[in-house]
């Protein structure tokens, strides 16, 4: 499964980068997590990170996943 | 509409005095749907199961924080903007100030805490074996976090017992009694108007305006001059912004912590296995910091306000209803945890509501409350430091915070 971050509804936690460490990182000048190698997870470990980024930035990337999970409801 | 079932009462103060009336959240969750808890003229939807705290924490349009407040009274248009802070705003303006506060909060950078907090740690721990014990609130449950917070934030060290003794005035500012008179410390504001009602936030206000002021002429490498300098930048955060972040971060930093570590201390001394397990583990692992959290659940409840008609475990909300989400029933939903109220260091699945239901208002301080607590176990590990409790602990009257005042432990 692909992801990708939605750099406006981001806010930094670094979740991501706790759990992925090698594809996410915030960036410390943005306060938002960046891609910094192929984000290609196993789909658990894909869902489980959608699942813990509280800001729902964290998502599938819906140009490359035909059923994409609905992402959740955030501003 | 046939009016809701009532919940039994969960918000009178004077019940948190014995604990978590777990027996009536028992009774709610097992009610189907939600029950209705009358306050004041109206009421708030009880929120209790862990599926629907995560539901409601995961729709911030939906369940807005910045309608009414986030506590279980409403405010007065005036008061709400003047006491807005990170915690009761909506996006787009909380996640640009989260974005302002969130790069010293990460994992990563809280790790370069580590050392300060040992060091602090250390002396706190020292002290008390030297000592035999004592009050484990007063002598490490408050100072290890409030200490490492200042840090942090770049407040002077010294200030510290100040900056805990108003924080304790506003704890006292959820509960029944408040004992301050409204102009101590030279407030004048009208009480509506400050965070917790409380004079002690007009200081603590006061406060954070001169070190922001310092920190504007004599810029140092932390989170207050952080803030300052976006201040400066333009309309990036406004005056009153600051001082509400401000307050927060003192507040929250050091008040949610020092209740985790005070009941970390008494689940250990009520079930002493569990510090002997660790013992011949020799170290701490994370689902040991995790249960200690989900024991302790420090902030017992977050409001948020329907902006729409919908509907929670079949039970439907209507526009502009209030919804509570009860965090220590959700931390004991036997939906999710097998044998909720034993307290294991082992358990494997621990998706704990402590730092929140997810969603944007996750707690900013989470990884930087593991570390500290993690060290401090560590740190009580290596000194062979186990505890037994004295007495009964004296426990806060509110039904926010499910703080400690004070509780005698013996070192064995």
């Amino acid at each position: 499964m692909r992801l990708c971050v939605d750099a406006d509804l981001c806010i930094g936690v670094g979740q991501c980068e706790l759990l992925e460490p090698e594809i996410f990182r915030v960036d410390d000048d943005t306060g938002t997590s960046t891609v910094i190698s192929a984000p290609i997870l196993p789909n658990q470990r894909a869902e489980a990170l959608v699942d813990q980024c509280p800001s729902g930035a964290i998502q599938i990337d819906p140009d490359v996943n035909p059923t994409p999970a609905t992402p959740p409801d955030t501003d | 509409m046939a009016s809701p079932a009532t919940s039994p009462d969960i918000v009178s103060s004077t019940i948190y005095l014995e604990g978590i009336p777990h027996s009536q959240f028992s009774e709610i969750m097992a009610h189907p749907g939600l029950l209705w808890h009358p306050y004041q003229d109206g009421g708030f939807w009880v929120v209790s199961r862990h599926a629907d705290t995560k539901t409601v924490s995961k729709q911030p349009k939906l369940f807005s924080s910045a309608v009414g407040h986030t506590n279980l009274w409403d405010l007065e248009a005036d008061a709400l903007e003047a006491r807005r802070s990170i915690i009761d705003t909506d996006a787009p303006d909380h996640t640009r100030l989260r974005r302002l506060v969130s790069k010293a909060f990460t994992p990563r950078n809280i790790n370069l805490w580590e050392n300060v907090t040992r060091e602090i740690a250390c002396e706190l721990l020292d002290d008390f074996q030297h000592a035999g014990g004592g009050d484990w609130v007063g002598r490490v449950a408050a100072p290890l976090p409030i200490r490492v917070i200042l840090s942090v934030l770049g407040v002077p060290v010294s200030d510290a017992d100040y900056l805990v003794e108003l924080s304790n005035y506003l704890v006292e500012g959820t509960t029944d009694q408040p004992s301050l008179a409204a102009d101590t410390f030279g407030n004048t504001t009208d009480l509506r108007l400050l965070p917790f009602g409380s004079p002690a936030s007009h200081a603590l206000f006061e406060y954070g305006e001169q070190l922001g002021a310092k920190r504007k002429s004599d810029p140092k490498d932390d989170v207050v001059t952080q803030l300052v300098m976006a201040e400066e930048d333009g309309n990036r955060l406004s005056a009153a912004e600051y001082r509400n972040l401000f307050h927060v971060l003192v507040f929250a930093g050091n008040e949610t912590t020092r209740t985790a570590i005070a009941h970390g201390a008494m689940a250990f001394s009520e079930f002493p296995d569990q510090w002997k397990r660790l013992e011949s583990d020799g170290k701490i692992c994370a689902p040991a910091i995790e249960e200690l959290l989900r024991w302790a659940t420090p902030v017992l409840h977050m409001r948020r306000t329907a902006t729409d008609d919908t509907e929670l475990s079949g039970t439907p909300i209507a526009r502009g209803d209030k919804v509570v989400m009860w965090y220590p029933a959700a931390n004991r939903d036997p939906a999710v945890y097998d044998h909720p109220f034993d307290f294991d260091v082992s358990r494997e699945t621990n998706p704990h509501f402590s730092f929140g239901g997810g969603g944007p208002h996750f707690c900013l301080g989470a990884f930087l409350a593991r570390m500290e607590i993690r060290i401090l176990l560590e740190e009580m590990l290596n000194r062979k430091l186990a505890l037994r409790q004295v007495g009964a602990a004296e426990r806060v009257a509110s039904n926010f915070i499910h703080g400690i005042l004070s509780v005698e432990m013996e070192v064995m």
